[in-house]
């Protein structure tokens, strides 16, 4: 059965979890990671030696990297479905996971770690404001993206949609001014209606 | 044919025209980015809403995003070499593709705007370079460690997953900071440079 390691308001953790409810795998769940430990464990390292949540282990295979993990799950249990077989397909998803990393990571992480996870004393505010500002532009050409699709790949959910729908829900659920983005907006409506998504993503209250 | 919008000499071109060389594909090469301009154009955002390199056409289907471009190409045209055909195996290629973009990446882009791009601009504060050099550094071990046991990133073979990582560690090692001493990441790097692809793709003038 499929193992993950990682604690479950772990972003990264989420995109598996919400992969691995997609695709309706068994699975068991360790919690590791902050308060949990365990990834400085030998045995873990031995894994993963990154130190970091999530790994997994199926059928034999470890894999690390979330979007590798993703990846990894959706072609070997949902080709055709969150894995198009269409490489053109495919890569109209995929671009999407590295999009993330090159242009709103940054401004996530900023964003989330000031404002959820450092005391309000302790908070570099014009750092925040800079990056709320740098993330609301990049989300633009995301937004133009989603005109007239379903998902970022088209009518149905893929890969595409797993890490930047993680990302791009925690940044509407924090505190933030942000404009308008109505197609960002119907297309986060529609991820909050998947039952994996709540119950892997948005049912768990950011911390 | 294969179609590159991209000038030679960025790193996220490098990757992509390394790997058309690696798998030997017919292509034609449009410099725009950096002194050509070119990327603000309503054709060019039309193609690609990032106005950034590179962006590819292959048979009339447009790719962006070095990653998920060397995803595609790799898949395509090289299945069973770049991309290893046992799901198992390939993300252990994959892996590395994140890895990078998870971490090495935001910090060496820092230090090479700083010390490379820049430089003409404004004098950098090499104290602050150092610090970042350090921090930077301090994902290198993991590397160091998986590559002393492995020949390449993903085992006996070299695949797609040593394709960003090799553009950007090779950058890492002409930055002018102090480095510590990596011997497995060195030999390996002798080995990427041994490439004729890499040789005419990568050992250019970077900017």
């Amino acid at each position: 059965m499929l193992k993950v390691w990682g604690r479950k308001n772990s972003i990264n953790v989420q995109k598996v979890m919400w992969c691995v409810g997609e695709l309706g795998l068994e699975h068991e769940r360790i919690d590791a990671g902050l308060e949990y430990g365990v990834i400085n464990d030998a045995s873990f390292r031995e894994l993963n030696p990154n130190g970091l949540v999530p790994t997994i282990e199926d059928n034999g295979s470890i894999v690390w990297e979330s979007h590798a993990i993703v990846r990894y799950l959706s072609a070997v249990y949902g080709s055709g479905s969150l894995w198009p077989e269409n490489p053109m397909m495919r890569s109209l998803a995929d671009r999407w996971m590295d999009w993330l990393y090159t242009y709103f990571f940054i401004s996530h992480r900023v964003v989330f770690w000031g404002l959820i996870r450092t005391p309000e004393a302790e908070r570099d505010m014009d750092a925040i404001k800079v990056q709320i500002e740098e993330g609301r532009n990049r989300l633009k050409v995301l937004n133009a993206q989603l005109e007239g699709k379903s998902f970022v790949a088209g009518e149905s959910l893929t890969i595409g949609d797993i890490p930047m729908g993680c990302m791009t829900h925690r940044w509407f659920t924090m505190d933030i001014d942000r404009p308008s983005l109505p197609n960002v907006e119907a297309w986060l409506a529609r991820l909050r209606e998947r039952p994996a998504f709540v119950e892997h993503v948005s049912s768990i209250p950011l911390s | 044919m294969l179609k590159v919008w991209g000038r030679n000499n960025s790193g996220n071109v490098q990757k992509t025209m390394w790997c058309i060389g690696e798998l030997g594909l017919e292509y034609e090469r449009v410099d725009v980015g950096g002194p050509f301009g070119g990327l603000d154009t309503p054709e060019y955002k039309a193609m690609n809403p990032n106005s950034r390199v590179p962006t590819v056409e292959d048979d009339g289907n447009i790719l962006w995003e070095s990653h998920s471009v060397i995803r595609y190409l790799a898949l395509k045209y090289g299945k069973g070499t770049l991309c290893p055909d046992d799901l198992g195996k390939r993300q252990l290629a994959d892996r590395w593709m994140d890895w990078l973009h998870n971490g090495f990446n935001h910090h060496y882009r820092t230090l090479f705007f700083a010390l490379v791009r820049d430089r003409e601009k404004a004098e950098p504060d090499m104290e602050a370079m150092a610090a970042l050099a350090t921090e930077c550094g301090a994902d290198l071990p993991i590397l160091d460690g998986h590559l002393a046991n492995n020949e390449w990133v993903a085992g006996a073979e070299f695949t797609m997953g040593d394709i960003p990582i090799g553009c950007i560690v090779n950058r890492w090692y002409s930055l002018p900071i102090e480095r510590a001493s990596h011997p497995a990441i060195e030999a390996w790097l002798e080995r990427v440079r041994a490439r004729p692809a890499f040789r005419e793709h990568v050992l250019l003038e970077t900017g």
